[in-house]
């Protein structure tokens, strides 16, 4: 069944279903010329839709033929019928973030016009949060910047610090956050400079934070970014551009990125995007000027998996790796663990590979809550025949030393096996040293 | 009025003399029983019953009732410590992923396929569940409701949605079933409550049902704080009752005396070397120890969990006991380690049973205070052992009785006389009856053999002056040693203990506390721990949070309800969880992204998997470019609490210690540490920690409106 039949049949099902539960909703029903139409659907069948709506003060009952429908929104959901014919698709491969609103409730691609007029309209709009969230901020910030003196580093006085401390990595005080940047908005309306400079920080919390493309968009193009402002040289242009790949048009993100400086983002973006070439090009012209060239190589590594090479992924991870690894960057820890756990990700993504493991009994040890749990798996012919936890410190573990085992020999693997719940760093410690123990015997 | 539940010694009776009174119960059991287990009276034959009794000794064949009472009640004791006060029974509400919805019909009915190899399919059998979509968008849309599971098998689910899902959601769902589905036991985000739902469960009988009828807990506690303490009531209750059953509890319930009677029977009667004769100094040390300890109590020091029994024998069985029954459970790494206050306490238990070396039941006859209590109690008792003039003075019922309460002339010591009824069933001439106390049928002659005793006991005037003086001393001595190396709570640079959640405040909590050892055993993971010397002797025995070692549970309030004295308020769930008991200081110096060494959030991660999200993240060691702009990725993000949210759960500092110190040895203390203190904890003797949060949130609310700047709009002047 093709797609058009399946959204049909659908429908079909939940009108009658409707019409049986004797409760009609209101739809509003978007043609694929861009006419809109509200009404509440009466009946339907295989080739048209009678809907009732208001006409000039009456109600009256229209008939219209299902092929010329684009959606159907129902209860704020919307399905969509026919497809709209575009270039290119706009569907994001990498998972960034969950909000649906900015990925296009459907995902489909866009024109230009539909997204100017998309940014337009959703940018004037506040969110919906926006009345309930005071303003929340300590009285010792100086609400000068972004014109107050740099000075000593102070976030509790200057309001950049403040938003790069204590804002940025808590997502509970995002809100505050951005309800802060619009009032200094208002405060420094009537300077063209500063109020750039507060209108590209709104676009990027807006887009970082908040995942909110359309609105990242409008406040990025507000501050003039992709028309030559100061403000392009640091990650914001390339931000612009994934909005508008978000939004649904690659072509327009691609010429947009084509324009920007060459930052770690707009590289990460033209990986993203499926310009595998463009970007190892990029990062590896980075490297020998990189502050940290491991990044670099987690960047490589990060585009080959995407197109799903994965043994040069594997090599640039590696390459990461061995970068981390280096006695000057020894200290930055953190590089060391992406890299391991790009590694990581990536072997265990595969899977386990049972045909290629010999009969025996396997060790491998993870950190638990409490400290290192090991566990024993054994293999009889290519098949896990038993998974024991033998050593564990673990204090609060309610099932999950007999529950994960079981599960991980009823899946014959680690893919889909949850955790125990109340026990879950408990239940991870003990597929991660299952994982320890048989990947590395492939 | 005969009270006799003995069991009649069996002889052929004379001629003439009447038959033993056979009570209703018994003449009931003889119609419906086969007809063997029964004596033949007429010839003295014994049937299967007393032939069964004798085998378990002559004490079981002559008062089988209070025996059997006692067996119950020291049951009935092992079950509340060990099965109820258990915590491991609990488990967490639980949830199954990855179900896809694969129809939906009119009816709104979902057909719903299992995970391939899921142990779902074990578990889901009907019932309501809560359905999670696992593809929405966002947190707000994943909720779907409560559906009832219609029909279940191993590879599909029929889900109806409850009244509670609403209509516009199942329309949704018409139009797009999502999935994959999560079903789960309770609502996403929901505060779990299992552990508070475990022992609730369990509890139909109060777990510390045994302790709140001690009389000498009860007053004592309510004297050294005093307030009301509701175990009063109850005590109350055990006195009124022993107004019929003169000092019943210690004859027929008191799990101590079961224990001691164990004890010696097994080991105490072994050995005899170190028998004392039946008089002695000793045999009115219960009534001046209970002086000294309710002298105590008036100047406010509580001494009578040291020696009051029903404490005694709970802290002995806890300190000796749990740790094994935990580490056969659960492994000996679960077991926290003894401090010289355990130590102290075993002795003193051991002691006690010791004491049987000396004389059988020695503890319950002249020493116990709750006995005491009792004795004074039978003061105004109504029913009482009475002797007729049939005696032959055998002496078989004073060599028998348990409690030494028959005088050399076979009468009832009255203050000592449990009414156990075991002088009754070994008397050959039946001349001991027990009856109303003022009646005088057919009754001995007193005071032959003479007894020598006088009206004020068996030792007379001057052992009292100097027994009294003892008490008064020592209670004098005990108390102001108790306050000098005591808790010293005005000392500011005392640290102060951690209690419990919902703890009174510490001067009352200190009077209130009884030190019995029920909260220690009820505690998961063992997150309160006896203290020993560390508060000086005040503190001894009482729980104090020990974060090193295990969080408090945030799904527990398993103390507050097993409190018998309500030191620990009997708080619910909804009330504990805000309820603060200290408060997490993170050690700038030593913790590791504080200190710029390596990257480490377990602190933040454990408080927000707890569902306290109090330890919020801020960035330190940024370093700047040329510029002035700061560096992507510099410095590291630390924990850093926030004082509003805390409830001092130590989850955090077990995490900390438990990795940074004991597994990777980064560290050697946990860098963030709870503390108790003034404006760190809540000690409320009444009223609702809830209330309390919201005053102080109305409070802070208005502070931080006046934090000056006037409500913008979302669009400035110069776009609109």
């Amino acid at each position: 069944m093709n797609r058009w039949t399946t959204h049909l049949c659908w429908l079909i099902a939940a009108l009658l279903s409707a019409v049986a539960a004797g409760r009609l909703s209101a739809a509003e029903i978007e043609f694929l010329s861009g006419k809109k139409v509200q009404g509440t659907v009466l009946s339907k069948d295989e080739t048209s839709v009678k809907v009732q709506t208001d006409v000039g003060g009456k109600s009256v009952t229209l008939t219209y033929p299902l092929k010329t429908i684009h959606s159907v929104t129902i209860n704020g959901k919307r399905h969509v019928i026919n497809e709209r014919t575009e270039e290119g698709g706009g569907k994001a491969t990498v998972a960034r973030g969950k909000n649906a609103a900015s990925a296009g409730p459907d995902g489909a691609p866009r024109t230009p016009a539909e997204i100017q007029a998309l940014i337009a309209q959703a940018g004037r709009q506040p969110p919906e949060w926006f009345k309930d969230t005071p303003l929340n901020f300590p009285k010792t910030l100086d609400l000068s910047w972004p014109d107050s003196k740099p000075g000593a580093w102070d976030n509790q006085k200057n309001v950049g610090q403040w938003i790069w401390d204590i804002v940025n990595p808590n997502p509970n005080r995002w809100r505050d956050g951005v309800r802060l940047m619009h009032h200094l908005l208002t405060v420094h309306k009537d300077n063209v400079e500063n109020r750039n400079h507060v209108m590209a920080e709104l676009g990027r919390m807006y887009f970082e934070l908040l995942e909110d493309y359309p609105r990242a968009a409008f406040w990025y193009q507000q501050a003039g970014i992709g028309k030559g402002s100061e403000f392009e040289r640091t990650k914001n242009g390339a931000h612009l551009a994934e909005c508008y790949w978000r939004l649904g048009s690659r072509s327009m993100a691609v010429d947009l990125l084509k324009r920007m400086p060459v930052t770690y983002e707009a590289i990460k973006l033209w990986g993203d995007l499926g310009e595998t070439k463009k970007c190892v090009e990029l990062a590896t012209q980075q490297i020998p000027h990189a502050r940290f060239p491991s990044n670099c190589y987690l960047m490589i590594g990060d585009a080959y998996r995407i197109a799903g090479d994965y043994p040069k992924a594997a090599a640039a991870y590696q390459k990461a790796l061995k970068e981390a690894e280096k006695p000057e960057h020894v200290r930055e820890e953190k590089l060391r663990i992406r890299a391991q756990a790009a590694l990581e990700a990536l072997k265990l993504s595969e899977g386990i590979d049972l045909a290629k493991i010999e009969d025996g009994t396997y060790t491998g040890s993870s950190l638990g809550y409490e400290g290192q749990l090991r566990v024993e798996v054994r293999v009889d012919d290519h098949r896990i025949t038993s998974v024991r936890v033998t050593q564990h410190k673990e204090k609060q573990f309610y099932s999950s030393l007999e529950d994960t085992p079981r599960k991980i020999i009823a899946r014959q693997g680690i893919r889909g096996v949850d955790g125990t719940s109340g026990a879950t760093i408990t239940s991870e410690a003990i597929i991660n040293a299952t994982a320890k123990a048989l990947v590395g015997r492939q | 009025m005969r009270l006799d539940i003995f069991l009649p010694f069996l002889r052929k009776p004379k001629k003439g003399t009447p038959p033993p009174i056979e009570l209703p119960i018994y003449r009931a059991a003889k119609a419906v029983l086969p007809q063997p287990l029964f004596a033949d009276r007429a010839t003295a034959r014994p049937g299967l019953f007393r032939k069964w009794l004798k085998r378990l000794g002559p004490s079981w064949l002559s008062a089988p009732v209070r025996r059997i009472s006692q067996t119950a009640c020291f049951l009935l004791f092992l079950w509340l410590l060990f099965y109820v006060c258990y915590p491991y029974h609990a488990r967490p509400a639980r949830e199954w992923r990855s179900f896809s919805p694969v129809a939906i019909d009119a009816s709104g009915l979902v057909t719903v396929d299992c995970p391939t190899t899921s142990a779902a399919d074990d578990e889901l059998r009907g019932g309501v569940v809560h359905v999670s979509d696992e593809s929405a968008a966002d947190e707000a849309g994943r909720y779907v409701g409560p559906f009832e599971i219609v029909s279940f098998g191993r590879e599909q689910l029929l889900l109806k949605p409850t009244a509670d899902v609403p209509p516009e959601r199942i329309e949704e769902l018409h139009f797009a079933l999502g999935g994959p589905w999560t079903l789960s036991e309770q609502p996403p985000g929901a505060w779990p409550s299992h552990y508070a739902d475990s022992l609730a469960r369990k509890e139909f009988i109060h777990a510390e049902s045994l302790l709140i009828i001690d009389p000498l807990v009860a007053i004592s506690t309510a004297i050294a704080a005093r307030t009301w303490v509701w175990s009063l009531a109850f005590a109350g209750g055990i006195l009124l009752a022993a107004v019929f059953v003169p000092r019943g509890f210690c004859g027929y319930i008191c799990p101590l005396g079961s224990l001691i009677d164990l004890f010696d029977w097994a080991i105490g009667r072994r050995v005899t070397r170190f028998r004392v004769a039946d008089d002695g100094w000793w045999v009115h040390i219960k009534y001046y120890l209970l002086t000294a300890v309710l002298l105590c109590s008036m100047m406010g020091v509580l001494v009578s969990g040291y020696v009051a029994a029903i404490p005694v024998i709970t802290r002995g069985f806890v300190f000796l006991a749990d740790p094994f029954q935990v580490a056969a459970a659960r492994g000996w790494h679960n077991v926290p380690p003894l401090n010289a206050g355990h130590f102290v306490s075993i002795a003193l238990f051991f002691a006690v049973l010791g004491l049987g070396f000396l004389k059988p039941r020695f503890w319950c006859k002249y020493v116990c205070p709750s006995g005491a209590v009792f004795s004074v109690g039978n003061l105004l008792r109504a029913t009482e052992r009475k002797v007729e003039s049939s005696c032959i003075h055998c002496n078989k019922c004073v060599e028998i009785c348990p409690f030494d309460a028959i005088k050399p002339d076979f009468t009832t010591r009255g203050t000592d006389c449990t009414f156990c009824q075991t002088c009754g069933g070994v008397c050959p001439v039946h001349a001991i009856k027990f009856v109303e106390r003022w009646n005088r049928v057919e009754l001995k002659v007193e005071n032959d053999p003479p007894t020598h005793e006088t009206r004020l006991g068996r030792r007379g005037f001057v052992s009292l002056l100097a027994g009294s003086a003892a008490a008064v001393v020592g209670a004098a001595g005990m108390s102001a040693a108790t306050r000098t190396f005591g808790a010293r709570l005005g000392d500011a640079a005392r640290p102060l203990p951690i209690r419990p959640p919902g703890s009174v405040p510490e001067r009352e909590f200190l009077e209130l506390c009884i030190r019995c050892g029920e909260c220690f055993k009820a505690c998961p993971n063992n997150v309160l721990q006896p203290l020993g010397f560390q508060q000086g002797l005040e503190g001894l025995w009482t729980p104090a949070v020990h974060a090193d070692w295990a969080g408090c549970e945030s799904s527990c309030n398993a103390c507050t309800q097993v409190c018998p004295t309500g030191a620990i308020r009997a708080i619910p769930l909804e009330e504990k969880k805000v309820a603060r008991i200290g408060l997490a200081i993170v050690d700038q110096a030593t913790c590791l992204p504080h200190a710029g060494r390596e990257a480490c959030q377990l602190c933040v991660d454990e408080c927000n998997a707890a569902g306290y999200r109090a330890i919020e993240f801020i960035r330190v060691g940024t370093e700047v470019d040329e510029l002035g702009l700061p560096i992507e990725g510099s410095g590291f993000v630390a924990p850093l609490v926030r004082d509003d949210l805390c409830v001092g759960c130590g989850l955090c500092q077990t995490r900390c210690y438990g990795i940074n110190v004991a597994e990777k040895g980064l560290l050697n203390r946990s860098a963030i540490v709870v503390e108790a203190g003034e404006g760190k904890e809540d000690r409320l003797m009444s009223g609702s920690y809830l209330a309390l949060r919201e005053a102080e949130k109305k409070a802070r609310e208005k502070a931080s409106e006046s934090s000056g700047a006037a409500d913008s709009d979302y669009l400035p002047d110069f776009l609109k």
